[in-house]
């Protein structure tokens, strides 16, 4: 009897699979395998996204952004993302066909009037549909609120929570009420409403808006307003849902003592897990997970914890999250972006060791 | 320059579960800081309130601290409040309101209409000379010091560090007073308008998801294949290339600064 290799090449066509193919499938490398490309050649019209960036990437929230003008925009209607502040991120993935990026806008600097004339000047060019933002509070929700308070004619709604093709809903009178109304032009989103997971890419070509270079040169005179600068709250004052660096303990930590200098080192928040505050090794507020605390930190690095899911609820969402674990099968490894496989203490003594060095250089360099 | 006036806007809150008539906790804040601000500097403080002067919640301000409500009743609000704070020196907001369309647009507006400044989200303000100066809130433990030019708008932060008072003797001294109700404007621009329909039940809002029409196979593929990324596992090397490892992990992503 003869056996046939089930896996044997095959072609996907609109029919369905073929399995006679004549020569090998050809393995183009593409960003994303599984997702085919959306090009958008002859576009009639915009939906336009604005939105700040952190640290050169685009958070949840924006990145949800996008992606409702995504999935809202037709073949015909391109999706064009002007992001605010430096962008190192390839958006293939997050549903944009154009990019527009304006590095001097950075969320760190109050610029409410220099911010609202380039968006403006932007928005005057391409005449978008629809225009979205993020309701946050690193500065879109505020920019958002001048562009409506200044686009009286164009119809708007805030802290949208749900929305299609033809309505959006929020919530009204303190929450009591969900009111509906008709898609309107400028839409300020909640976080969380948009799944960002987007069954396609797209181009995400960077393109140079000159309308805005000349604003921005036009708007330097003196404003009402005086940015004083940002600051930063020490770690161990904040509250952990606040703090954007979180260093984590679990059973798989047995020194305390080097793990408290270890936060201390990275200038973090402590956080734990259950089983290391049952054990009274911290507070109890001090507790990460579904019976503790939900935190949104950047950086969430997990030592020793093996991620049940009572805790991986309470990191839900975290941007970074680094394990340190024995464990090469921990449920935490499957989260973490990075995972180092060792011993607890032994990697912290040594993490520890290496800050100290770096911080000593960056001093010398800088003397 | 010394403030000679400030204004404070209120509006009437509502319970979130019961729906009972109830101060908003964001306008109070503002309202505390104003009475503060004032008693400090001696100025004169209006308490003004646009809506409906019969709403048990105005009493709660009363009892927090404001001597005398007035309240505009004239439509539309926006402008003939506008018309009432031509020659404040400083208006002092909450964040949100929680009663009506609670988009937090309004200090915008006024901003717009009025032609003067706004900073949202302050939690802590200080005058110094003819400018305040605003601590402003931000997210993971940041903030943000401003200088605004006076007169300005301040929306607070629902965060702002003030402790509320609440007296039963204030509330009966206080006065509540309806201002001229004919409105002193008569133009009907267009505002943002949207028609809003109250959903008779509450309901959890739907999440919107990209419609996914795969072929059985597709469809297959994704089942079994998850397009989790796992992140990257060091098991190789000692433990000095380990730690350099998260380092550089830390500083590629720049969230780390030495
Ligand atoms: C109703 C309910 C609510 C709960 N709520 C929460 C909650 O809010 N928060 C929470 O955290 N938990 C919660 N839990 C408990 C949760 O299920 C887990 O038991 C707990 O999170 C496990 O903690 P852990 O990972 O620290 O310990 P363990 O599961 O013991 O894991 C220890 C990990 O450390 C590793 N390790 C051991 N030694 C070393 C070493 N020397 N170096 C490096 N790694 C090492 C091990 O490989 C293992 O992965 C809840 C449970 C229930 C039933």
């Amino acid at each position: 009897m003869m056996r046939i290799n089930p896996r044997r090449s095959a072609k996907i066509s609109a029919a369905g699979l073929k399995r006679i193919v004549l020569t090998a499938p050809a393995n183009v490398e593409t960003p994303h395998p599984h997702k085919p490309l959306l090009t958008k050649k002859n576009s009639k019209a915009h939906v336009l996204v604005i939105a700040h960036s952190e640290r050169g990437t685009l958070n949840d929230h924006a990145r949800q952004t996008i992606a409702a003008a995504a999935i809202l925009a037709d073949a015909e209607t391109k999706v064009l993302a002007l992001i605010l502040g430096e962008l190192t991120e390839d958006l293939t993935s997050a549903g944009a066909d154009e990019i527009i990026v304006l590095p001097e806008l950075d969320f760190e600097r109050f610029q409410p009037k220099l911010e609202l004339a380039s968006i403006s000047a932007v928005i005057e060019s391409v005449q978008p549909m629809h225009i979205f933002m993020p309701d946050n509070a690193i500065g879109d929700g505020d920019l958002g609120r001048r562009l409506i308070a200044s686009q009286r004619t164009k119809t708007a709604a805030t802290q949208v929570v749900e929305f299609d093709a033809n309505h959006v809903a929020n919530f009204q009178a303190g929450g009591t009420l969900l009111a509906q109304s008709a898609l309107p032009e400028i839409i300020l989103l909640a976080p969380n409403c948009v799944d960002a997971h987007l069954p396609f890419a797209t181009s995400a070509e960077r393109s140079d808006s000159t309308v805005t270079n000349q604003t921005s040169a036009n708007q330097t005179e003196t404003s009402n307003y005086q940015d004083l600068g940002l600051q930063t709250i020490a770690a161990t004052e904040i509250a952990l849902e606040e703090a954007d660096f979180i260093v984590s303990a679990g059973n798989g930590v047995q020194n305390v003592a080097t793990f408290e200098s270890l936060a201390h080192a990275l200038e973090a928040s402590i956080g734990a897990s259950r089983v290391a505050v049952d054990d009274g090794k911290f507070a109890r507020d001090k507790q990460i997970g579904a019976s503790g605390k939900t935190v949104s930190a950047s950086a969430y690095l997990a030592i020793g914890i093996s991620g049940a899911v009572q805790h991986l609820q309470g990191i839900k969402d975290c941007r970074h999250v680094i394990a340190i674990n024995t464990d090469a099968s921990a449920p935490m490894v499957k989260r973490a972006d990075l995972t180092v496989i060792g011993d607890a203490e032994e990697i912290m003594q040594t993490l520890i060791a290496l800050i100290a060095v770096a911080k000593l250089t960056k001093l010398k360099v800088a003397a | 320059m010394i403030i000679k006036r400030i204004a404070v806007l209120i509006s009437a809150g509502r319970h979130p579960t019961s729906g009972q008539p109830r101060h908003c906790r964001n306008d109070s804040l503002a309202l505390t800081m104003a009475v503060d601000l004032a008693n400090s500097h001696s100025t004169e403080l209006d308490v003004i309130h646009a809506g409906n002067p019969e709403n048990p919640a105005l009493a709660n301000y009363l009892a927090l601290g404001a001597d005398e409500i007035k309240v505009i009743t004239a439509e539309p609000i926006i402008e003939n409040l506008a018309a009432n704070l031509k020659d404040v020196d400083l208006i002092l907001t909450g964040s949100r309101a929680e009663n009506g369309q609670d988009s937090g647009l309004l200090p915008y507006l006024l901003a717009v209409k009025l032609n003067i400044p706004i900073v949202a989200n302050a939690l802590e303000i200080k005058q110094m000379d003819d400018k305040l100066e605003v601590l402003q809130f931000f997210p993971k433990g940041k903030r943000r010091r401003v200088a605004v030019k006076l007169p300005a708008i301040i929306a607070i932060h629902p965060l702002a560090f003030v402790e509320l008072h609440y007296a039963y003797a204030r509330e009966q001294q206080g006065k509540i007073v309806v201002l001229d109700s004919r409105s002193t404007v008569n133009n009907t621009v267009a505002e943002n308008n949207l028609q809003w329909q109250i959903q008779p039940k509450m309901r959890k809002p739907n999440k919107l998801k990209a419609p996914e029409n795969l072929t059985g196979h597709g469809r297959l593929l994704s089942a079994i294949t998850s397009e989790n990324k796992g992140g990257t596992v060091v098991n190789e090397g000692n433990s000095v290339e380990k730690a350099q490892v998260i380092l550089s992990y830390l500083r590629e992503h720049q969230l780390i600064n030495f």
